[in-house]
């Protein structure tokens, strides 16, 4: 959870989660959210965690234990991995937001259409970092999916303020690669639902 | 070493074949107006090579020497190199091959270590070296009968590869616009883009800059040069080399798409730079930025004396991300009362098959001073009965009036071509297809965008 208390310090909120070790532990996480979750587990050698079948949706308290049984017998191939509880995110445009470290320049921030479609339509802009307002504006109106998420005003200038703070975060730290994949953007407000960072 | 008062060739020779020769000759041709020193080793005391008197070595010439170039085979070039270290010339451009691109990268740090011991600016090794058309430097080994030199003009060109060098040298001699500088750097060994760039940023002449690059040594340097750079002067740039180098490794969907390639193409659009895709777009941008004001939006008026090319021209103008201006209610009034009722008063101004000198006058004096307009595209097709010299005439004559981009498009052979040339030699950029034309005043609409930072 290093990288969630990271973001967290550059002002990124990421959707609350914890690893649960059993059944009782993710009941336990259900209670105290008060809505249904998310299980993942997490692996080293699962890059796709939804084409593996390692994400299950909607757990409640009444169907947590099977499903907790069910997740661990679909990770066995990928041992080691640790099984992660996640608040469901309400629905929104699913976006990527990375970075990584070139030999040549530096750290690249990238900002695409996310989830399932990353590889689909590979529908993305980037930029070398520090990044100023303009660069951020127009890595925006560069994707082709910019109406799609930019549906208003309010929804680009929050990922306006997510780059700009991303961009900080990736020149402030020793990040060799980072995901933020997806990143469910609403007209308000987001969810970093999953986060991948190398160090 | 773009501006010697004196030049040592080093490797001279008499056999027309030698690339020494080739030099030396070209020195003579090009009219070059200061000292020049034929180096030979095997010479014997007072010969003389192409009339000139020639010596075995830099330290015998006992006189300043500025610049000197080396085209020696590449083990013999850190002898020379010392040797011209030890008379105290300033500049030196190794034209020989043979160094890291070959693998000899022990040798060509040899010569970078001399070069620094001296502080001798160094270009290449492995390059064409450098030609200026104003100062009449030319160390080019390819015979002039051969390439075409440009005239002199504000656009320099600076290339990683000589070949592609050498070839789009050849073909700005034959489109309108001059050459300020060429600068061909090979390994970059000592000298590298970095260093160039920042040459040509306050160089008077220089208001363009063109580039062929594979690689870049200092990739942050780089940035921080072109971004200097960009604010003052445009670059056009075309990228040899997309390799899927360090790829594999990728860890996440970020550094999967984010390659190498892209990396470069992010740093092009960040810092302004305007990105050929191939030879053509270098040439079609290069022209348009030597020789254009800015435009102040991205409105287009077309003005033709052909229907269908300018339906082409319409759609090419959208597919670049312009469009079409709406002319004022003034400039529509007063165009219709010049135009003959079979012209439409639109845009596309369509100003007929039988359109002549005089009606592309008023037309063009009506349309550039419409506020809605930012930029002109005129079709000029010189097949029809009323299109010849004094329409272009006109159309150089507003070229040279008005505060506005405005270019021309032109389709056909023989008698078209004389005009073209004709349009362009006056500065008047002059494209063969509407795609061409309105994906190079594109690139001078997004430049422009860049410059005054709009999204």
């Amino acid at each position: 959870m290093q990288a969630k208390s990271l973001l967290e310090k550059y002002g990124i909120r990421s959707i609350e989660s914890t690893y649960v070790k059993s059944e009782k532990e993710l009941i336990n996480f259900i209670e105290k959210v008060g809505s249904n979750v998310v299980i993942k587990a997490i692996s080293e050698k699962a890059l796709h965690k939804s084409k593996a079948g390692l994400v299950m949706l909607n757990i409640s308290e009444e169907n947590a234990a099977s499903s907790f049984n069910s997740l661990i017998k679909k990770a066995k191939p990928y041992a080691p991995f640790k099984v992660l509880a996640q608040k469901m995110a309400e629905p929104g445009v699913e976006m990527v937001i990375g970075g990584r470290e070139d030999d040549q320049f530096g750290k690249l921030i990238l900002l695409g259409l996310g989830g399932i479609f990353v590889e689909a339509f590979k529908d993305f802009s980037l930029r070398v970092c520090p990044i100023e307002r303009y660069d951020a504006e127009k890595m925006i109106s560069e994707l082709r999916s910019r109406d799609v998420i930019t549906y208003n005003g309010k929804a680009e200038k929050m990922v306006v303020e997510l780059l700009m703070k991303v961009s900080k975060m990736l020149q402030e730290n020793e990040i060799k690669e980072l995901d933020l994949n997806p990143i469910i953007i609403r007209q308000n407000s987001y969810d970093a639902v999953d986060l991948r960072v190398i160090e | 070493m773009m501006n010697p008062k004196s030049v040592a060739v080093i490797g001279a020779s008499r056999d027309p074949d030698k690339v020494g020769h080739i030099i030396l000759q070209n020195y003579v041709d090009a009219g070059f107006l200061g000292k020049l020193y034929p180096i030979n080793n095997s010479i014997k005391p007072g010969e003389n090579i192409i009339g000139l008197k020639a010596y075995r070595s830099v330290l015998e010439v006992k006189k300043p020497i500025d610049l000197a170039v080396i085209a020696v085979p590449a083990p013999v070039v850190p002898t020379v190199l010392e040797e011209c270290g030890k008379a105290k010339v300033k500049s030196a451009v190794v034209i020989s091959g043979g160094f890291a691109e070959v693998g000899e990268v022990e040798l060509q740090n040899r010569i970078v270590e001399i070069a620094k011991k001296y502080n001798i600016a160094m270009l290449g090794p492995n390059c064409l070296g450098i030609m200026d058309p104003e100062s009449r430097i030319d160390t080019l080994f390819l015979p002039t009968y051969k390439l075409s030199r440009p005239h002199v003009g504000g656009v320099s060109f600076v290339s990683q590869s000589g070949a592609v060098g050498s070839t789009i040298l050849d073909l700005i001699a034959k489109e309108g616009f001059g050459l300020a500088k060429f600068i061909s750097y090979g390994n970059a060994a000592y000298v590298d883009e970095v260093d160039l760039l920042e040459y040509l940023l306050h160089d008077k002449k220089t208001k363009v800059i063109v580039m062929y690059i594979e690689g870049i040594k200092r990739g942050k340097e780089f940035i921080e040069i072109v971004k200097k750079v960009s604010k003052v002067k445009p670059i056009i740039v075309i990228k040899g080399g997309i390799t899927e180098e360090g790829m594999q490794a990728a860890h996440s969907h970020t550094a999967a798409l984010a390659g190498n390639n892209e990396a470069y193409e992010a740093v092009f659009k960040q810092f302004g730079l305007v990105r050929a895709k191939d030879l053509d777009d270098l040439l079609y941008f290069a022209k348009i930025f030597s020789s254009e004001e800015l435009p102040k939006g991205n409105r287009v008026a077309i003005i033709t004396n052909g229907g269908g090319t300018g339906v082409l021209t319409t759609d090419a103008v959208y597919v670049n991300g312009l469009k079409l201006a709406e002319f004022s209610d003034e400039t529509k009034k007063e165009l219709r009362k010049v135009m003959p009722s079979i012209v439409n008063i639109r845009n596309p101004l369509d100003l007929a098959g039988d359109a002549d000198e005089k009606r592309y006058s008023d037309a063009l004096s009506l349309v550039s001073k419409d506020p809605n307009v930012d930029m002109l595209i005129v079709i000029v097709l010189f097949q029809t009965p009323g299109a010849d010299s004094t329409v272009a005439s006109k159309l150089i004559y507003f070229k040279k009036n008005i505060d506005k981009p405005m270019i021309a498009i032109t389709v056909g052979s023989d008698y078209t071509q004389t005009h073209k040339i004709m349009m362009e030699s006056s500065g008047l950029p002059v494209y063969d297809s509407p795609m061409a034309a309105a994906s190079a005043l594109a690139e001078l609409y997004k430049y422009w965008k860049y410059k005054n930072k709009i999204v």
